[in-house]
C-alpha cells in the first residue's frame, strides 16, 4: 500500500535534530501515549495544520486515517518521544484525538467481553 | 466547530506481543497474519542510542529485529489488533515493559534447538501475570521434541498452553493468536470468579 511508502522528500536525510521539533522535550513527566493508541485527526485540525510546523503538520496529514503511534513514528522516521511528545501537543489544541488502549482488568466484566470480541474478530479472519 | 467524523472514529486498540529469542520467527509470525509488511521501528534504537553492531551471532542469520516489528489486522469497523515483535537480544529488554504494558496476551516463539533462548521471555510475562502461550516453531518442518518434552524443559504450570505452531503460515498463526485470546479469557474469568 502507498499509505506505508514515505514521500520521495524524505530521502534527503534531516537537518532538523529530532527533538528540536519539540523544543528539547522528551515527554517525561506526562502519562506516556500507549505506542497503539489511535491518533485521529480532527476537522478543526485540519482546518489550523498551516499554524504548524515540520512532523506536527505531517502528523495532522497522515493522521485523517486514523494510525497508531507506533505507525506515525515509522511514516515520520522520528522517535518514538518525538511523536508522542508532538502528538500530545496536538490533542491538546484540539487538532487531533487519541483512543487509548482499554485498561487491562480482568476482573471487569467488560474486559471479559472486549476479549471475547477480540477472540471472534481473530477467528473470523 | 468541534464535531467531526474523525472524533466519533475511535477504533480501540489492543495488542499481543510475540517474544523469544533471537532469530526464532518473531518477524515472520507478525508478517504471516498482518494485513501490512511487519515494519521496523528502529526509532527506539536512535532515541536510546544503542549500538547495532552485533547482528551476527545466531547461525546463519545476518540481519534481526534491532528494535521490533508491529503489524496490524483490523478485526472490526471499531477494533484493531496490533502484533509487537520484541526485540530478541538480551540488550534490548528494557523495552519489554513498554510493549508489555496493556497487552493483552502474548505468544511465546520457542527454537527447540536453542530452547534457553526463551527463558527470559517466559520469566518476564510470568511476573507480570501476562496470559501468554508457548508456540514451538516448526520452521524447519520437523517437530523434534514432544509437546510435554517442551514443557518439562520449559517447566511452565500445565495451564499454560503449548502449541506447534509454523511461523510461515497464517492459520497457524492465527490458531497460535486463538489460543491467547481464549488463555486470557480463561484467566480473566477464573479471576473474576474468585474475586
Amino acid at each position: 500500500m502507498s499509505v506505508w511508502d514515505l514521500p520521495a522528500t524524505r530521502q534527503g536525510g534531516r537537518v532538523v535534530r529530532p527533538y528540536v521539533m519539540t523544543g528539547g522535550r522528551t515527554g517525561f513527566g506526562a502519562p506516556a501515549i500507549a505506542l497503539e493508541a489511535q491518533v485521529a485527526t480532527t476537522t478543526h485540525g485540519l482546518k489550523m495544520r498551516h499554524m504548524f510546523k515540520w512532523e506536527a503538520a505531517e502528523i495532522i496529514g497522515w493522521s485523517r486515517e486514523e494510525k497508531a503511534l507506533i505507525e506515525l513514528s515509522a511514516l515520520l522516521d522520528v522517535p518514538i518521544g518525538v511523536v508522542r511528545v508532538l502528538v500530545a501537543d496536538l490533542r491538546s489544541h484540539g487538532a487531533v484525538t487519541v483512543s487509548d488502549p482499554p485498561a487491562i482488568d480482568r476482573s471487569d466484566s467488560g474486559y471479559t467481553d472486549l476479549l471475547q470480541k477480540v477472540l471472534d474478530g481473530i477467528k473470523s479472519l | 466547530m468541534e464535531s467531526s467524523h474523525s472524533e466519533t472514529r475511535g477504533r480501540t486498540p489492543v495488542k499481543i506481543v510475540v517474544a523469544g529469542g533471537f532469530g526464532v520467527g518473531k518477524t515472520t509470525f507478525v508478517g504471516a497474519i498482518s494485513e501490512i509488511e511487519p515494519i521496523r521501528s528502529e526509532a527506539l534504537i536512535t532515541e536510546a542510542s544503542i549500538d547495532v553492531d552485533d547482528l551476527y551471532e545466531s547461525g546463519t542469520k545476518t540481519t534481526t529485529t534491532v528494535a521490533m516489528d508491529f503489524g496490524r489486522i483490523s478485526l472490526k469497523h471499531d477494533l484493531v489488533l496490533y502484533l509487537f515483535g520484541t526485540p530478541g537480544q538480551t540488550r534490548f529488554h528494557f523495552m519489554w515493559n513498554e510493549l508489555a504494558r496493556g497487552a493483552i496476551g502474548a505468544v511465546v516463539l520457542v527454537d527447540t534447538r536453542r530452547i534457553e533462548d526463551c527463558f527470559a521471555a517466559i520469566d518476564f510475562f510470568e511476573k507480570r501475570q501476562t496470559p501468554f502461550v508457548v508456540a514451538i516453531n516448526t520452521f524447519d518442518g520437523t517437530r523434534v521434541h514432544g509437546i510435554e518434552e517442551v514443557r518439562n524443559a520449559l517447566q511452565i504450570d500445565t495451564r499454560i498452553p503449548i502449541m506447534y505452531c509454523d511461523a510461515r503460515v497464517r492459520s497457524e498463526v492465527q490458531d497460535a493468536l486463538i489460543a491467547v485470546v481464549e488463555h486470557a479469557l480463561d484467566m480473566a474469568t477464573s479471576e473474576a470468579a474468585t474475586g
